[in-house]
This record gives C-alpha cells, structure tokens and sequence, in this order.
C-alpha cells in the first residue's frame, strides 16, 4: 500500500531493525531511532510497515514520535545545524547567533535551505554550557561563536560542500 | 617512570579542538619517544579547554591549557628532554589552579584523571572495590544502612534520601525489580552528569550494581538524553569491557548476584527527567508523566517495582562504600551530607564544573572558586535549579548550599545548574526564557501546565514587549500560585519557580517594564531606543552599511541619524561603530 | 463491605479499601466534578478539576486517582481547591474556540433556541419546533409577525451572503401550529397553593403569567383595557399582526389556568395596596403607554396626538380624525405603524418628519420601504419648531431644517439646527411618535430619576416585599416586545423561587463565544435567502390585510436548511460548560493564543471539532482501552497537541467500527456524531 501523499522509500532497509527488536516490549522508541538514521526521518510509510509488524497503531506511533524532538518526518539538508538555547547560551547571546544564522540562510527554525544544504533545529541545551553560545553541525560542536564567526562557519561549510 | 600526555577529551575539550589537539601530538611525538598518549575526560576546568596533562618521567604534573595543534611540538620536546620551561605559555596561571584546589572531588574523583575508556586505569584507581566489598562481605540491609548513615540525597533535584528510596523499593512485593539510571540531564545548564559518564563510565556502572545488590534487581537501564552521544559510547563501551570482566552480567565476581546493565537513549523531551515520565518513555510511550502513587518503588517499570536515581547520585555510591557513611556524612550540613557538583556558568570567569561540600556559600563558589564576574561588569543573580529553580540576588549571596536553605530563597538545589548574571540581564527576560523552555517542553498532559505555563508566557512577552499591564504581576502570581499547586509533575509544579523568584527579588525590573516602558538592563529590544550622538559620530557611515533596514542616514564626514520608526531595535550599528557614538536607552 | 470510614466536606463516609476519594464521594451524593475521568478507563489526572484538601496534607489531592484511607479528612470546596479548579477552567476556556450557542440565540433578548427550532421547521417538525421556541417565548406567533428580529442581524450566515429569515420562520412555523389540533400542549407542575398577580396584559404580563402557572402558582392576570394583549393588540396595526393570532395565543395562556381580569386598573378600580393583599407575589408589567411630547409651541393643539394613542384609536374601531393631509414625526417602528396606518385610514399626504437621515433611523428598513411604496414622504433632516394653528386646529407644521453633525453616544450622528432656515408644511394633523413613557399612577413603588419603576436587574424586585416589575415599566423604559419577554420569563423563575422559600436571583449563563470572519467561511456554498413576496403597494395600501402571506412550508424549510447550526450540538449535556457555570470565572483574564480549529471527518461518523477539544483523553483511552482500537491518538506536544486518528484513508471504512465509543465519552462537544 502506498500513501499518495509521500515520496515512497525503500522500507526493506527496515527489515534487519525490525526483525531486531521483533517481541521485544518497549522498543518503539529504539526502532524510531533507527528508523531515522536510516532515512534521515521517519517517512509515513515507515510508521505504517513499523505497525504492522510491532501490532502497535500508527497512532501510537505516531503519537509517540510527535512527541519527542529528536524525530523529524521530513529529510533535513546536508548539515544539519543544532543551535543550543540553553540557559548559559542564551545569558551569553544565543538569540544573536540565532539571527546571525537565520539572516545567512535565510531560514528560520525547524526549516532547510532551498537548496537542501542545511536545516536549522533550535535545541535546549548541548552541555557545553562553558563554551556558550555554542551550536553543534553534524556532531561538531562549534563554541564561544559571535554573529560573524557563526556567519564565517556556515560559509566554510558552504564552500567545502560545493567544492566537492 | 614513563612520561605520559593525557588530553581532555570530554565534550567541552572536544569542543574546543581537543581532537586537533591530540592529532598533532600523535604526529609530533616520534615512534620510539619514552612517553604514553593518551585521552581522559573532563576535569570540569571548561574554560581552559583544551586541557592537556603532561606527568613527567617522576609523575609531576604540568598541566598545560587553551593548547593548539601549533602547541604539540613545544609539548612533545619537553617530555623528550625534561624542561618544561618551553611551555611557560600554555600553563596553567596560579589562579585557575585555584578552580580545581577549593574544591571537594568525590563523583567526579576520577573525572579528567583516568582514561575513561580504560577498565584498566579505573580498576588501578581502585575501581570494583567497593562492589567486590558489598558482594563479599555485605547483606544488602547492611549496604542501605550505609547510604542511610551517609546521609546521601538524590542529586537530580528533588533531595529525596536515597536509602529510602532502596529501601522501599526492596520491600515491595515481587521479585522482578528494576534500576533504572536517570541520565536524561534536561536542564539547560547543568552536565555534571554528562561530565560522569564521559568521564568515568565505569564508576556508574559500580554505583548502580551496588544499588541492584541492595534493592534485589537483575535488571538496570541507564536512560541517556540523545543529545548525549559519546557519553553513550564511553558507556557502551564500558559495559562491554565491565561484561568481559565480570563485574557484569550472571554471577558477578563469582557470586550468586546477577545483574546487567542496558543503555536506552531518549529522544528529546525534557519532561523524561520525571521519574514517571521516564518509565512511560522507557516502556516506548509517550513520555507523559503518570499519577503518583503509586510511585514507581511499588509500580514502576513494567509496573515492577524499581529504583530510580540519577547518575551523580550513583556516583557517589561506591566511595561511599569504600570510604564508609560517616566520611560522607562528616562532610556538609545537618541536613544535606556530602558533596554536590555545580555547573558554574554564564557571566564568570571561570566556568565549568565545580563540586564542593554541602555547607559552603554562593558567594564562595561564585566568587571564590568561578572568580567572580567577568569583564568588569555587576554580578546581578545566580539561577539555580534551571526551570524548576530560581534566581537569587547578591543580598542572598551568603546563602549557605544546603538543601533546605536554598529552598527557602525560592530556588531549589535542583540537579546543579548555577548560571551566573550580570547587570546585562533582564530579569523579567529570564523569566520569560524559562518559560518558553517549559512551555515548549510541557507533555500537554494536565491542565495547570499545558496552557497554565503557555499564558505566563504570553503574559512575560506582553512585558518584555512593552505592552504590560497595571495588575499584571498579581495576574502572574496567581497563576503561578495555582499552577504549582495544580500541575500533574514536578514540571509543572516547578516551572513558575522562574517567575516568582523574580518577582520577589526584582519587583522593580517587573514595575519597570510595565509602567516606565523601560528595560533596565537595556536587554529587550522593544523597549530601546538607539540614537546617534552627533559629538562623537566621526560620520563614518559603518553603521548605516550594516543597518538591515536602511534606518541610518547622513553625508559622509558628518553626523548620521537614525530614523526611531524604521530602526528595528537590532543593535547592529551599536555593535560597529569604533567611536561609542550609538546610544542606547 | 465497607471498611473504611472518613470525613468528606464534614459528612462521614463510609467505602471499602481500594476505592478513591471520588468514588466515596460520589457514593455520598457529593459531587466532585470531573473532566477526564471516566469509569471504563484507568485514571488520568489531566483535567486537575477533581482536586480537593486533605487535612495535614500541603498538596492538593487528584480525588479521581487517590485511594481513600481510613479517617481521612476531606474539603472538596476548600479555598485552595476550588481557586486551582478555577483557573484549570479559566485556562480551559481561555483555550476553548467554539460556539455554546449560536449568535441568533445570544442576540435575542429572550434567549428563544433559534438554532434548535429552525432546525426542527427545516425537518418539518413544526410541533417540536413550537415545543422549543415555547420554552422562552409563549407568543411566538404574535412575535413571529411583529418582532424586529435582533436575532437576524448577528446571525452568522449574513457572512457567507445574507442572514436566515428567522422571524419569518417562527412565523410560518407557530402560524402553522396555532390552530392544529395536536399541537403540543406544555405540562404543568403540581400545584404550590401560591397565588401571584400580574398587572398588565401585554407580552411582559402574558409571559411572566404562562410562566408561572406553569410551575404551579395560581395566576391571576390583571388589565385596564377590554382585551388582553397589550401593545401587541393595541400598538401593532392590523395588517402587521391579525387580531386574532392575539387572541389565539392568549387562548393557550388562558388554558394553562390563568386567571384573567379585564378593564381592571390599578388605582381606579382597586387600590394598589389592597390588590397586594390578595397574592402572594405581585408581578407588574404595565408597559409605557403614554406619549412622549413634542415639547414646541403648539403641541397642545387639538389635532396634535401620540403615536401610539392614534394606533390604540384604531385598534379599539374609533380612529382619531387626522384628515387628508397628516405629519408623522420620529423614525421608529412606531412612526411606521403610524403613518402606514394613516395612509389604510385614506390620508393622501402622509409625512414623516426625521431630523436625522434614512441612514439613522432606528426602524427596520423593511418597514421604511414597505412606507415608501406606499406613498408615505419622508421628511428627512427636519425637526418640529412649531405646531401652527388655525381655527382653534393644527394647520401646519414649522420645520426646522438640520444637518448631521459629529457622532453622538450612541454612535449616530447627532443632527444640528442649521440657524435660520426653516420649511413649512401644510398639515391637517400630527403624529408624535418620538417615544413612550411609564404612567406609574397609582403604584407606589420606588421610581428611578426618570420617572420609571425602578427594579432590581437580577431579581425584578421592587422597594416592596414580594412585589416584582418587569418590562418597558421599569429600569430603561420602552423597549421591543421581545426584550420585555425575557425578562418576564427569568422573572417568573426568580418568582418561583421567592414563593418557594429562597429568592435565587438571575444569573447570565457564562458561555464560549467563537470569533468568525467572512473568511473563516469563504469554503460555505452560498444559498441566497428565500424572499416572500409582499402584495404589491397599490393593493396592500387600501386594506388592513397582512403585507404578505409568509413563507409556505416549503419555503420555510427551504430557508431553515440555510442554517449553518453555530451553536454547539452538546450545549445541554456539556461538563465542560456546566462546571464553568458552577464557578464564577473570568477567563478572558488569560486570552491568548488559541490552538487551531480544524473541522475533520476522517473517523467515518463522527465530526471532530479541535477548537472544542479539551486534551482531557478519553476518546483516545475508550478506543484504545474499551473499543480495542488505538486509531485516535495524542500527536504532538505542550500547548500544540492535538488528538488525531491515523489510518489511511483507504482503510477508513473497515477500521473505524464507528461504535461512536469517542463521542460518547468525550465531554464537550468536540467529537459530534453525525446523523
């Protein structure tokens, strides 16, 4: 069955983590992250072939992964940019970097640059609170920034991935 | 002796450029040089990061901080040739030496000194000791009666006596048991926990096996926050190496205990650092938070009963042990025991993580041990206990840290966030910070919280936009008053704490606000007003350059203006211009 | 058996262990309310109404959730308690996007069910529809014809194109009613040995009488004219409301046993006093029956009358002489009734004189038009300076001339003399019908500074013991018909409640209120409102025959299915509202963000409203829990969640059971089950 709605996905890639956490109870949350990593987000069809072989309802699942804030149902862009909002980083000037980041790409939070480079995900708190303001791309932490060296980041990034 | 490199590699360091770090050592430091690399945690020390530690050939330490790649060669010749005066640069200033000398180390004793990915260095630092001594020579009523003489508390926030916890936990019915570790370190601010895992996995999972033997579980999840990833790999991989051992899995060092330790990784919600919300997520719900009681020592995981402690609490279990109640209880106050971890950060000199005897004062951890303010500004209020904390004012800076005291300023211990102010920060503008955070992270569950803290919210922006009203205050008090008493959770019933901590200590800032349309910390952008003083504008045009909305103009060489009704309040041209000529007000 | 035993509100209580406070409580007959608890579900604890007190604890106890312990001791309406249920439904409501009742219904001063009887007239369900209007209004037929409909105006179809014919359906459907013979027929309660006297045969007297006879008081209606009825017999002119509808629908109040007494007025026939001894309650509401004057010279001259002594002339068969050429001054209802009677009468110059514009007449456009057609000439932008005389008769009017000005308090704009210029205008007589006022001759009740029967506005009370006025009487003076019916009904319940022991004042129900725009409704198909045809001019002008005819049944059904049903399908069983009322709240102190009000069908039978929802969780626990299907579920997190089914749409049919277990538990009027 394929919903008309969603690019369709190749659920096979799903197999080997369902069959993992098949009859163990109170895996939902790992299969999601699994199934994120796999795709990048959770894809509709994903939550539906996840219900029929857990027996769990695509509107627990969903429920579920609406819920918490690590699970997107979009693909995000190439870097994926994780700017904190704790409380260290917003004393220290979080919401200037925030629109320094915003204005460069012309993106606001939660949302991915036209041409799918990068997603901008607004976060409570990294733990890197000495560092602050800190924002956190693919992994990297990136710390003390300013508006323009945040700037100068998101454009090295830029470079690198059109020159490769 | 051989002369070891030891580079910090917790989160912070790795932040800082650790990894580039010790890159450039392993190249620099030749194949047949009589020296060890290696990494180690966090010593909490964040600021001077990256941090490296250089223990001679007699084992004294030279501990070398703020090191770039460019540093490696200096470093590496100096163990090659025993003088280190070459690294007079990058070491450390007596004063920061002072950062790690005032404090009292017992959960982070082994942070940033031992390889945290080395069983070895952990078992030399008489790592298992304590388990070895419980499961040899302890009943499990002898092991709580010694957390009960200890005096610990739980450190996530809430202070409950942890061996009442155990000890009910172990009474109730049944024999399916669970421990569970909360390691779902929500508050903004606050990572000691994360510091511990990255740092020194191995004491965790120690602690926790203790808490199992003495509770009767065979089964323990560590439930980590996702944002935490190489807490999740140095954890992963010391059950694997505990497992190898062990000190893990069936029969532990030979004895009739069985117990294994799984890691679940949460995704993404702050409301799981409720211990019911916690279980609700584990069991891969929604993490909402259940109706208390039962309360999980009688239906918990699986509706087994089970134990829930949060990772500093467990830290501080085999010490304990091995070191024995009374020692811990000789430290602190009457009625807080021991030591507790602070993450000291935001407006200091010196920040990072920072544990010290219950009994001290704010003033000596800001002041003493953080160095106080930084670039010369006014220390304002110190935010503890993140969302569910408070802000207190320097007139309650001589607040001794004890459970009870802190209370009574209206912040709570809470898991160890100490977020430090200055003048620049509106108080109303915290206020509102925080309860957009718990806004944001209500379940959505109960009434009081879901739309109790979205119309504080809305109110706090009223204000901070200038459109406060006469009776708005009062208006926020109520609320909070009745949201607190209301809400389902400790989310909820804590989250006005923000609020009516700075409603009691900066009424004036709130008054300001509302009736004068003026924020005094000059912090909310729509209450400033930014104008040019002809005497001191050299007419450079910089700022109008960088005005995003063409608000400035003027000729070149004289005076520019800008224009209040398109100026968007953005502080561009008062962070350029070199001649201090944009005023603020 | 019971085993434990505590104190609940100072009751003692006994329950077995293992029960919760709240079923205790229930056990008990002590109400704890309740929006997210539910008997076939497991506890919840969302909705935070069902807290309460227990002595030496600090906290505030979820009563549905905490098991009762032995010598518990228990205050369910303690302060602490009650302020935290508060403002859960405070913040509730300052959340809550939908419509307890429609526009048309809270715009009628009586308050009549719009929505509901115009819905039973588009099922063609006459008798129910008069069964319902009849709960607020016993004249719906009379009203049907005369009433100036402020229902109409907010009604909210006006935005998609024009508003329902709601009076005209009223009209057809009560004409319809008026004569059958098994028109539905109100029950009376027993019998309370209570007498009351209500002075006045109007709307106000007639209502307040039907009312109480209803809850058993025996009722005597007293009146100074020959025939009940009041303005509506002796204000309204024939061919706006037939006699005999009057008299039909006085018939059925007289048939629930009032008493009626003609040509009886207080002070000339009986002292006020002495007719206090014989009831136990005293109601008045004796109208406004005297004429306003026009205060210029002149005014005294014979040929000179008041509107509405002109229209009780012809209604009583005894028309004043107003001859061939006749000024109508003022532009209200009255005025209309009174110049288009004038031209029935054969006046061949029928003038209104308006010192303001078309734009600021106060009556119904219908009924200036209707006047236009039939030759009447207004006289805008002109004032009365002075009636002259001639041959001991008004002969002419002075005009003086006006232009409008700046706008006044009621918004209009205020019209100014323009200095010198004034008009002549030949008449034979004039008309004032600038207004009415009390004649409180004889009562010797406390009067207001202008003259008018002061009454309480949420008892009716007056300076007397157990003596109560409603209507154009008191307060404000003369009003519309049907604002004098709602008081009189709300009346006749404070009435009862006096003459039952306790006097439970008037209280406006809170209700939710949706705010709708033209765009909200940009998706509605447009159904142009069905017009009737009112006889053409040069016939109607010559008789006192009604304008039109009124809808027929298919007409009349026809524009009820215009109806976009605003007001909310669960008003009568909401536990969302009924608690809002037991509490006095004021959640517009929390107004902020709403959360989205979609309107979906995905669950087969079932219309799901989000502006409604309440978060409380039941209809996802019953389908999860008692139906056995998870299809609903919480999406989402905070303020924003939502509840939302999730099946694809393909499998709509054959996985929703449509066992409508949702609807019925949920609490509001979320979740509505279509027909």
């Amino acid at each position: 069955m394929q919903s008309c709605n969603h690019p369709s996905v190749d659920l096979t890639l799903l197999e080997d983590t369902l069959a993992e956490y098949a009859g163990v109870k109170g895996s939902l949350i790992s299969i999601l992250q699994k199934t994120q990593e796999i795709y990048g987000y959770v894809p509709i069809d994903a939550v539906y072939r996840i219900s029929e072989r857990t027996g769990d309802s695509p509107a627990k699942i969903l429920g579920v992964a609406t819920f918490y804030s690590q699970f997107r149902f979009q693909a995000v862009g190439k870097y994926l940019i994780m700017l904190c909002k704790g409380t260290a980083c917003y004393v220290n000037g979080a919401e200037r970097i925030l629109d320094a980041v915003s204005d460069e790409l012309g993106i606001g939070n939660n949302e991915t640059t036209a041409d799918g480079l990068f997603s901008l995900s607004v976060v409570a708190c990294l733990g890197c609170c000495s560092l602050a303001p800190v924002m956190m791309i693919n992994g990297t932490t990136y710390g003390s920034l300013t508006p323009d060296k945040a700037r100068q980041i998101l454009r090295d990034l830029r470079k690198e991935a059109e020159g490769t | 002796m051989t002369a070891r490199i030891v580079v910090g590699e917790g989160s912070c360091g790795l932040a800082a450029g650790a990894a580039a770090v010790y890159d450039a050592l392993q190249k620099a430091l030749p194949a047949d040089a009589d020296a060890r690399l290696s990494i180690t945690g966090c010593v909490g020390a964040c600021y001077l990061e990256p941090i490296v530690d250089v223990y001679d050939a007699d084992g004294v330490l030279h501990r070398c901080v703020h090191v770039a790649p460019e540093n490696a060669p200096a470093i590496v010749s100096a163990v090659a040739t025993g003088d280190y005066a070459g690294l007079a640069g990058i070491a450390i200033q007596p004063e920061d030496e002072q950062f790690l000398s005032k404090q009292t180390r017992i959960a982070l004793r082994h942070c940033g000194v031992i390889d945290p990915e080395s069983i070895d260095e952990y078992l030399a630092d008489d790592g298992y000791q304590a388990l070895e001594k419980v499961l040899k020579t302890m009943t499990p009523e002898q092991v709580i009666e010694e957390i009960k003489i200890s005096g610990l508390a739980g450190r996530g926030g809430a202070g409950f006596p942890t061996w009442f916890k155990w000890n009910a936990a172990r009474a109730s019915a049944g024999t399916e048991k669970y421990l569970i570790c909360n390691a779902d370190e929500g508050d903004p601010g606050a990572f000691m926990d994360r510091a511990v895992i990255e740092s020194d996995p191995h004491n965790l999972i120690e602690g926790m096996l203790i808490a199992a033997y003495a509770i009767g579980c065979v089964e323990a999840v560590v439930y980590v926050r996702a944002e935490y990833p190489l807490a999740i790999v140095r954890l992963t991989k010391a059950i694997k190496q505990a497992r190898e051992r062990g000190y893990l899995g069936k029969n532990i060092l030979g004895s009739d205990f069985s117990c294994d330790i799984r890691i679940k990784a949460g995704a993404g919600a702050f409301v799981c650092g409720e211990e019911t919300a916690l279980i609700e997520s584990l069991e891969g719900s929604r993490g909402m938070p259940r109706l208390k009681p039962p309360f999980p020592a009688e239906a918990g995981y699986w509706h087994k009963p089970s134990n829930i402690n949060n990772v500093e609490t467990y830290a501080n279990v085999s010490w304990i042990i091995n070191h024995g109640g009374a020692a811990f209880a000789a430290m602190g106050t009457e009625n807080s025991k021991g030591t507790k971890v602070f993450a000291v950060t935001g407006k200091v000199r010196r920040g990072g993580l920072v544990e010290i005897p219950m009994g001290m004062t704010l003033r000596d951890v800001i002041f003493g041990i953080a160095g106080g303010i930084r670039d010369g500004r006014k220390f304002k209020a110190v935010q503890l206990g993140g969302p569910s904390g408070g802000c207190i004012p320097e007139s309650l800076l001589d607040t001794v840290i004890d459970y009870k005291s802190l209370q009574a300023t209206g912040a709570i211990m809470g898991s160890g966030g100490m977020v430090v102010m200055d003048d620049s920060t509106c108080m109303v503008g915290i206020a509102k910070f925080f309860l957009d955070f718990t806004t944001k992270e209500s379940c959505g569950k109960c009434v009081h919280c879901r739309i109790g803290t979205k119309r504080l919210g809305e109110i706090l922006t009223r204000i901070v936009n200038g459109q406060g009203k006469e009776g708005d205050v009062e208006l926020l008090e109520e609320l909070c008053n009745t949201v607190k008493a209301g809400a389902l959770c400790g989310l909820g019933q804590s989250a006005p704490n923000p609020v009516l901590t700075t409603i009691r200590y900066f009424r004036d800032e709130y008054d300001a606000h509302i009736r004068d349309k003026k924020c005094p910390a000059k912090a909310c952008p729509a209450l400033l007003t930014y104008s040019i003083d002809p005497d001191k504008c050299k007419g450079c045009s910089a700022c109008a350059k960088k005005c995003p909305v063409q608000a400035i103009s003027g000729q070149v060489k004289k005076p520019f203006t800008i224009d209040p009704n398109v100026c968007i309040r953005c502080g561009a041209c008062h962070n350029t211009c070199r001649f201090g000529a944009v005023n603020v007000e | 058996m019971s085993d434990i035993k505590l104190t609940i509100n100072g009751k003692l209580c006994a329950g077995k262990s293992g029960q919760t406070i709240l079923d205790i409580a229930r056990e008990n007959g002590i109400d704890i309310p309740t929006l997210c608890h539910n008997d076939t579900v497991a506890h919840y604890g969302a909705c935070g109404l069902c807290v309460v007190e227990a002595e030496g604890s600090p906290k505030l106890l979820r009563s549905c959730s905490t098991l009762a312990a032995d010598g518990m001791v228990i205050n369910t309406e303690g302060e602490r308690a009650v302020q935290a249920r508060k403002i859960a439904l405070e913040l509730l409501m300052s959340d809550h996007d939908g419509d307890c009742m429609g526009p048309c219904r809270l715009a009628c001063p009586a308050g009549t069910n719009c929505q509901a009887y115009v819905k039973q007239v588009a099922l063609g369900n006459t008798k129910e529809a008069v069964r319902i209007v009849k709960e607020r209004l016993p004249l719906p037929a009379s009203i049907g014809h005369v009433c100036p409909h402020p229902c109409e105006k907010d009604c909210r179809r006006g935005l998609v194109e024009e508003p329902i014919s709601i009076a005209l359906i009223k009209r057809f459907m009560s004409m319809d009613q008026l004569h059958a013979p098994d028109r539905w027929k109100p029950e009376k309660e027993p019998a309370t040995g209570k007498t009351v006297g209500v002075i006045g045969g109007g709307p106000g007297g007639l209502t307040a009488a039907y009312y109480l006879a209803l809850h058993g008081h025996d009722v005597t209606l007293t009146d100074a004219m020959p025939q009940m009825g009041g303005m509506l017999r002796y204000g309204i002119p024939q061919y706006r409301l037939p006699k005999d509808v009057v008299d039909a629908e006085v018939a059925e109040i007289a048939e629930t046993g009032v008493k009626m007494e003609n040509n009886v007025k207080i002070g000339r026939d009986i002292s006020f006093a002495d007719y206090r001894a014989k009831y136990d309650a005293v109601v008045i509401a004796i109208g406004a029956w005297s004429s306003t004057p026009l205060r210029c010279p002149g005014e005294d001259l014979p040929g000179v009358y008041g509107g509405i002594d002109f229209l009780r002339s012809v209604a009583l068969h005894d028309p004043l002489p107003i001859g061939k050429s006749v000024a109508i001054v003022g532009g209200g209802n009255t005025a209309m009734d009174a110049c288009r009677t004038a031209v029935r009468l054969g006046a061949e110059n029928v003038y209104v004189i308006y010192r303001r514009t078309k734009n600021e007449m106060p009556a119904n456009l219908d009924e200036i038009e209707e006047a236009e057609e039939e030759g009447v000439q207004f006289k805008f932008l002109t004032n009365p300076a002075e009636i002259i005389g001639s041959n001991g008769r008004a002969a002419a009017v002075k005009l003086q001339v006006m232009e409008l000005g700046e706008p006044d308090a009621s918004g209009r704009r205020s019209p100014v003399p323009v200095e010198g210029k004034f008009e002549t205008l030949a008449v034979d007589s004039v008309i004032a019908a600038i207004g009415q006022k009390v004649d409180p001759a004889g009562f010797d009740v406390e009067l207001n500074k202008r003259g008018i029967i002061a009454a309480d506005e949420t008892t009716f009370r007056t300076d007397l013991e157990g003596v109560f006025a409603v209507g154009d009487a008191t307060n404000k003076g003369a009003g519309i018909a049907i604002a004098a019916i709602g008081e009189a009904s709300k009346a006749a319940d404070v009435v009862d409640s006096y003459l039952r022991g306790a006097i439970v004042p008037y209280k406006p129900p809170f209700v939710s209120k949706r705010t709708v725009t033209a765009q909200d409704l940009a998706d509605r198909e447009k159904k142009p409102r069905v017009h009737v045809n009112n006889r053409p001019a040069q016939e109607r002008k010559h008789d006192f025959e009604p304008v039109n005819d009124g809808f027929t049944a298919e007409e009349a059904m026809k524009e009820a299915s215009r109806c976009l049903e605003c007001g909310c399908h669960d008003y009568g069983e909401c536990s969302l509202i009924q608690h809002a009322n037991r509490y006095e709240i004021h959640p517009e102190r929390f107004a902020g963000e709403k959360r989205h009000k979609d309107l979906e069908r995905k669950l087969v039978v079932i219309e799901r409203d989000q502006g409604k929802c309440i978060l409380c969780g039941l209809c996802v626990r019953v389908c999860d829990e008692v139906a056995g299907e998870g299809l609903l579920g919480l999406v989402g997190r905070g303020f924003g969640t939502v509840v939302k089914p999730e099946f694809r749409d393909s499998d709509r049919i054959k996985v929703c059971a449509s066992c409508k277990k949702c609807a019925q538990a949920c609490p509001t009027g979320a979740l509505k089950i279509l027909d």
